[in-house]
């Protein structure tokens, strides 16, 4: 069963494709916001080098942010295109679970968190458990001190993760009980999305392609400032 | 060849399948209009998420309604350029997937050059040259066509679109959003010599420019609040309408054009259609004024230009990416 995974939330173009859960070939650029360029071109790299045509596919996986709005947008237009043409399902998983899922061996709580501009991070908050991890908070969009203050009311050690760790590592690494995890799990990870989206398939929880949203987590602006007109 | 085509430019989510350049087998047009009604105008942010839930169903819709299955379809097109940058990513996006999955080429082809194209749809025996006046909500130019593919931009809009001119004069009367045919309708009751707006650069080359127009409107209603919308209404479209027609009857005669052409949101304007009918007969040449399906932002424009675009210079790389200024190529 072959499953091709595209990340696309945050800088980098993610790309892997996996064998069930076994992952065959990834490839990860740092995207510099030309997501639209790279990712057509980086999934035709590995189909070519692993000798496979789309039309074999099974399932399409694809990280629904929440993330830097226009790449999230290349990623799920061009999963769920691809999917639409194959008559196949897609797999849509939030790409905070994909920055949180490769430290699932931790015994600390996870903060997977990517940057947001504006002085913003998107997070949330998971606990290892059996096999993986588990979500404990809801999906937030908000400054990095909010953050910083929740990990400091909450009990024990945290493991603080993603673009957003790392941009803001000046307000994070002097706070008690939390721990900066490295530059290699700055993003979402597509081989993780892989792995992710083969157990999901297995149990049949899967999607059609118009029903893969964007979680956008913000309004858009206009809307922002109209309904602060409107009230 | 069937070529199939999207359209993401703006706030309309488009798709078609063209055969042979000029064969529309099918054409659908998702509107958002009514998304960004109450903002009175497009909201980038609103317009590219409506075309991510959009696209895919648009596509399915005009491949059904073409009798086409994706591999029967033999190129892939997507409009990259001129238009809002994250809607012009989603389809861009969308027609690189489609095209890799069913293994086909890819094009990329310009929103301009596919609005000048649209009249060979109804037209396919136009003759060289012609004389193309665009306008719309996003564009207002004056084109000389000397062939395929050589353009003579002749001008353009120094200020606002003359369909934005439509929109703020619409505002001005509480006439709602969008104002093109809101202004049209109500005009239809009005007297348009009842108010003598100015003709802004009227005689004064082809450029054009509609903002000292729409001011002239507002200072008319402070003067007279109790004024008669309708005839304020159709004084103004006629000022429009006057300037646009003058303009491109004037390049035809230069470039001795066979025939003058309109297109672009604005030219569903009923006022503009019959004056570019009485100016062509006038000067004896042909008047192409394409149905309005064709003149507002449509995919079957944009697949019937990738199909002349895929023959002369070939597929467009997948890397390419979108080009939110995009002009229109010049003359060679
Ligand atoms: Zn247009």
């Amino acid at each position: 069963m072959l499953i091709l995974a595209v990340d696309t939330a945050g800088e980098r173009v993610g790309v892997a494709v996996g064998r069930g859960p076994v992952v065959i070939g990834a490839v990860t650029l740092d995207g510099r916001r030309r997501h639209a360029e790279q990712l057509v071109p980086a999934v035709r790299y590995l189909f070519r080098e692993l000798g496979l045509k789309p039309g074999r596919l099974a399932a399409v996986a694809v990280g629904t942010g929440p993330g830097l709005f226009t790449g999230l947008r290349v990623g799920i237009t061009t999963a769920t295109a691809m999917a639409s043409a194959l008559r196949i399902p897609v797999v849509g998983i939030p790409s905070l679970d994909l920055v949180a899922y490769p430290l699932r061996h931790t015994t600390r709580t996870i903060a997977a968190v990517l940057d947001a501009r504006r002085h913003e991070v998107f997070w949330a908050l998971y606990e290892p458990v059996p096999g993986g991890i588990q979500r404990v908070s809801e999906y937030e969009v908000g400054s990095p001190d909010t953050l910083g203050a929740d990990l400091t009311a909450r009990p024990g050690d945290h493991l603080v993760a993603g673009s957003g760790a790392l941009a803001y590592a000046d307000l994070f690494e002097p706070l008690d009980h939390v721990e900066l995890a490295g530059p290699s799990h700055a993003g979402p990870d597509a081989t993780a999305l892989v792995e992710l989206a083969a157990a999901r398939l297995e149990r049949e929880e899967f999607s059609r392609p118009s029903e893969v949203r964007p979680l956008y987590l913000r309004r858009s602006d206009a809307e922002i400032n109209w309904g602060r007109a409107a009230s | 060849m069937r070529v199939l085509g999207i359209e993401t430019s703006c706030d309309e989510t488009a798709a078609a399948v063209v055969e042979d350049g000029h064969k529309v087998l099918s054409s659908v047009v998702a509107s958002q209009v009514d998304l960004h009604a109450r903002f009175g105008g497009v909201v980038p942010e609103i317009a590219s998420r409506a075309h991510v839930e959009l696209v895919n169903p648009v596509v399915a819709e005009a491949l059904v309604e073409a009798g086409a299955a994706l591999d029967d379809v033999d190129a892939v097109a997507a409009c990259h350029g001129p238009g809002l940058a994250g809607a012009l990513l989603v389809g861009v996006s969308a027609a690189k997937a489609l095209a890799f999955t069913a293994d086909r080429p890819y094009v990329g082809v310009n929103h301009l050059e596919a609005h000048l194209y649209a009249s060979w749809l109804e037209e396919p025996d136009l003759r060289f040259p012609v004389a193309v006046l665009v306008v719309s909500g996003g564009h207002t130019l004056l084109v000389v066509v000397e062939d395929h593919g050589r353009y003579r931009l002749m001008g353009e809009t120094v200020d606002d679109a003359a369909g934005e001119a439509f929109d703020k004069v619409a505002r001005l009367l509480g006439l709602g959003y969008p104002g093109g045919p809101a202004v049209d309708r109500v005009a239809a009751a009005g007297d348009p010599a009842a108010v003598a707006f100015p003709r802004p650069m009227l005689g004064d080359g082809f450029d054009f420019s509609f903002s000292g127009l729409k001011t002239a409107v507002l200072y008319h209603l402070r003067r007279e609040p109790s004024a008669n919308v309708a005839d304020v209404a159709a004084s103004f479209q006629e000022a429009v309408v006057d300037v646009l027609v003058a303009k491109l009857a004037a390049a035809a005669e230069e470039a001795g054009a066979t025939a003058l052409v309109v297109g672009g949101g604005v030219a569903a304007n009923s006022r503009l259609r019959q004056r570019v009918l009485e100016a062509a007969e006038a000067a004896g040449r042909r008047a192409v004024v394409p149905q309005v399906s064709l003149c507002t932002d449509n995919a079957a424009m944009i697949a019937a230009l990738a199909h002349r675009r895929l023959l002369a210079d070939g597929p467009t790389p997948l890397d390419a990416g979108v080009d939110p200024n995009l002009r229109l190529p010049r003359a060679p």
